[in-house]
C-alpha cells in the first residue's frame, strides 16, 4: 500500500495530488466524525464569551462563549455538503442537456436552449445567486436550488462543445453503422468521453461554489444564524476582530484549507495532463 | 445572388456585434422571469406577513404584477428601451438615478486594481515564462493557486486584522469622496483585488510565454539579435498577450461579483452595496435594475475583450 502511493507520488503531478486528497479527506472525516471525540455541541454555552484559546478550548470561544473547534468543524457539512449538492446537481443536469443538444436537429429549440444558457452564463454567478436569494429567501437550502437553477448552464457549454467533437469521432461512426440504438451510443460512446472533460471542470468549480455558498452566508443570505457555517462565522467575528481574531482567523483557515486542497488536486491532474 | 459583403473581418466583427446584442436580450428576459416565476408573491413579500390585502394589491399595481404576463413582459421591454428601470420601493430614487450615483466609485477602485494588476503581471509572466525554471514555476503556481483558493472576504479580514486594527494604516470602514482623500480608504480594496488579480492573469500570461518561447520567430529574434527591450516586447509579449486580454475581460465580470462582498465589508457606497441592501430589503425593481446591468457590462466587456484579443493576434476565432 505504502509503496503504491510512493509510486503514484513520483508520477508527474502526483504529489500535489496525493498532498491534496489527504487534506481534503483529513478534514472531511474530522467534520464528519467531529461528535466522536469533541465534548461541546456546536450551540452549546461552555464558558465567557471571547475567551481565548486554551487547552481546553484549542480555537477559543466565540462572542457568546461556544466553542470555536466544535464549531469550525460542525460547518464541514454545511460548507462541503452543500457544495457537493451545488456541484453534482449542476454536474448531472448539464452533462445531460449539452449531450442532448448535440444530438438535437430541431433549429428553434436548439437557439432557444442554447440563448438561455448564454443568458445565464452572462451573469457572474456571485451576483445572480445574490439577486435569486430576494425572491427565493436566505437559506442553504435555498442555496442548492439556486445553483442548480443557475449553475447548469456552465456545465451544459462545456458539455455540448465537447459532445459535437465526440460525435465527429471515428468510434462513434463505427458503433453507428454497427446498427446500435441511439441510446446505448448516446449512454455507452458519447456519455463516458463528455463527462470526463465535465468532471474536470467540477472540480475546479468546487471551489468557486465553496466560495459563493459561504460568501452568501458571510452577507447574511445564506446559513441563518445559529447554524454553524464558515462564512456566517467569519462575520461574526468581523465585529470582534481587535479583541477575539481566533472568532474569524480559524473558520477562515478551514475554509482555506478545504479550497486549497482542492486546487492542488486540479493543479496535479492537469500537471500530469501535460506530462502525458 | 448572394452580394459578398467587404472583408472578412468587417463580417465576423459585425457577427460579433449582432450576438452580443441577443445575449443582451436573454439578460433581460432572464431578469424578467426570475421574479416572476419564482415560488410567493413579492408584494407580499415585501410587505412582511401582517400587511393587509389593500396594501399588497395597491404594491403589485405598482410593479406592473397584475396584467397578464405577456403584457408585462411588453410594458417591461418598452421602459427597458426607453432608459427606465423602474423605482426603488425603498427610498422613491429611479434604479437608472441609484446606479450612476453609486457605480462610478465601485469602477473607480476595479479600473485601478486592473491597471495595477496588468502592470506587475507582465514583468512576472514574462521573465517567470521566459526562465522556464521547473522549480520557479512550480513554487509561483503553487503560490498563486493559494491565493486564488483563499475567498477574498478572508483575506480582506486578514488585512484588516493586520493594517487597521494592529496598526493604523488604513481606516476599518468608511468612505469620503473627493479624490486625494478617497484613496486613503480605497488602498487596502484595490490592494486585495490586484492580489487576486495578479495570481490570476500572471499565470495564463506565464503558460503562453512559455508556448510562445518555442515559436520559431522567437529563434530568429535571438538570432537576428535585435536589442533586448525590442525582443521582449514585439517577440514575447505582444504574442502572448491575446488569451491575456481575453481573460481580464471575462475577469472584469467576476470582479464586478466579488466587489459586492468587499463593499460590504469596507462600507463603501459602490453598486455592490447598493445590490446586498437591495437585497435584504426586498427591493425588487433595484435588484432587477442592477441585475440587468451588471449582465449586460458582462456582455459587453466579453464583447471588447475578444475584439481587442483579435486586433492582437488574428490568430484567435471571434
Amino acid at each position: 500500500m505504502i509503496r503504491r502511493i510512493r509510486e503514484y507520488a513520483a508520477l508527474p503531478g502526483g504529489f500535489g495530488i496525493i498532498c491534496g486528497v489527504s487534506m481534503f479527506l483529513t478534514i472531511t472525516i474530522l467534520g464528519f466524525a467531529r461528535p466522536l471525540f469533541i465534548p461541546y455541541a456546536p450551540d452549546e454555552l461552555v464558558g465567557d464569551g471571547l475567551a481565548g484559546p486554551s487547552w481546553q478550548h484549542p480555537f477559543g470561544l466565540d462572542q457568546l462563549g461556544r466553542d470555536m473547534l466544535s464549531r469550525t468543524l460542525a460547518a464541514v457539512p454545511a460548507d462541503i455538503g452543500v457544495a457537493f449538492l451545488g456541484v453534482s446537481i449542476p454536474l448531472f443536469i448539464g452533462t445531460l442537456i449539452g449531450i442532448l443538444l448535440a444530438f438535437a436537429k430541431n433549429k428553434v429549440f436548439l437557439s432557444l436552449v442554447g440563448s438561455i444558457i448564454d443568458g445565464i452564463n452572462a451573469f457572474p454567478l456571485l451576483i445572480i445567486a445574490i439577486a435569486m436569494v430576494t425572491f427565493l429567501g436566505p437559506g442553504l437550502f435555498n442555496v442548492v436550488i439556486i445553483l442548480a437553477l443557475m449553475n447548469w448552464a456552465r456545465y451544459a457549454r462545456i458539455a455540448r462543445t465537447r459532445a459535437q467533437i465526440v460525435l465527429r469521432e471515428n468510434y462513434v461512426e463505427a458503433a453507428r453503422l454497427m446498427g446500435y440504438p441511439r441510446r446505448r451510443i448516446i449512454f455507452k460512446h458519447v456519455t463516458p468521453n463528455v463527462s470526463s472533460e465535465t468532471l474536470a471542470y467540477a472540480l475546479s468549480d468546487f471551489i468557486l461554489v465553496i466560495v459563493i455558498i459561504s460568501g452568501l452566508s458571510f452577507l447574511g443570505l445564506g446559513a441563518r444564524p445559529p447554524a454553524a457555517e464558515w462564512g456566517s462565522m467569519i462575520a461574526d467575528g468581523r465585529v470582534f476582530l481587535g479583541e477575539a481574531w481566533w472568532i474569524t482567523v480559524f473558520p477562515g483557515l478551514a475554509l482555506c484549507w478545504s479550497a486549497v486542497s482542492i486546487s492542488l488536486i486540479v493543479e496535479g491532474l492537469s500537471r500530469r495532463d501535460r506530462a502525458s | 445572388m448572394k452580394v459578398k459583403s467587404t472583408s472578412p473581418l468587417a463580417r465576423k466583427i459585425f457577427g460579433r456585434t449582432i450576438r452580443a446584442f441577443s445575449i443582451s436580450f436573454w439578460v433581460m428576459v432572464i431578469a424578467f422571469a426570475l421574479m416572476r416565476v419564482t415560488p410567493g408573491d413579492p408584494a407580499s413579500a415585501r410587505l412582511g406577513a401582517g400587511a393587509e390585502q389593500e396594501a399588497i394589491d395597491a404594491l403589485r399595481e405598482q410593479l406592473g404584477l397584475n396584467a397578464n404576463p405577456f403584457q408585462q413582459f411588453i410594458n417591461y421591454l418598452s421602459d427597458l428601451s426607453r432608459g427606465e428601470l423602474g423605482t426603488s420601493l425603498v427610498s422613491g430614487i429611479s434604479v437608472g438615478e441609484i446606479i450612476t450615483k453609486t457605480f462610478p466609485l465601485t469602477l473607480t477602485y476595479i479600473a485601478f486594481s486592473f491597471l495595477f494588476a496588468f502592470l506587475i503581471s507582465i514583468p512576472i509572466g514574462v521573465f517567470i515564462g521566459w526562465s522556464n525554471k521547473a522549480s520557479w514555476v512550480y513554487s509561483f503556481r503553487t503560490f498563486t493557486s493559494i491565493v486564488i483558493a483563499t475567498p477574498n472576504f478572508f483575506i480582506a479580514m486578514v488585512a484588516i486584522l493586520f493594517f487597521s486594527v494592529q496598526r493604523d494604516w488604513a481606516p476599518v470602514f468608511g468612505y469620503e469622496p473627493g479624490f486625494p482623500g478617497n484613496m486613503r480608504y480605497l488602498w487596502l480594496p484595490i490592494a486585495i483585488n490586484t492580489l487576486i488579480l495578479v495570481s490570476i492573469i500572471s499565470r495564463v500570461l506565464l503558460a503562453s510565454v512559455v508556448d510562445t518561447r518555442s515559436e520559431e520567430f522567437v529563434e530568429t529574434g535571438i538570432i537576428r539579435g535585435v536589442s533586448r527591450i525590442r525582443f521582449f516586447w514585439f517577440y514575447i509579449l505582444k504574442p502572448s498577450l491575446a488569451p491575456t486580454i481575453v481573460l481580464m475581460s471575462y475577469m472584469m465580470g467576476t470582479m464586478l461579483g466579488a466587489t459586492v462582498i468587499l463593499e460590504t465589508i469596507f462600507s463603501l457606497p459602490g453598486i455592490g452595496r447598493e445590490l446586498v441592501g437591495a437585497v435584504l430589503a426586498s427591493d425588487y425593481p433595484v435588484v432587477q435594475g442592477i441585475l440587468i446591468f451588471f449582465g449586460v457590462i458582462t456582455v459587453f466587456l466579453s464583447f471588447i475583450g475578444d475584439l481587442l484579443a483579435h486586433l492582437l493576434d488574428r490568430r484567435v476565432k471571434l
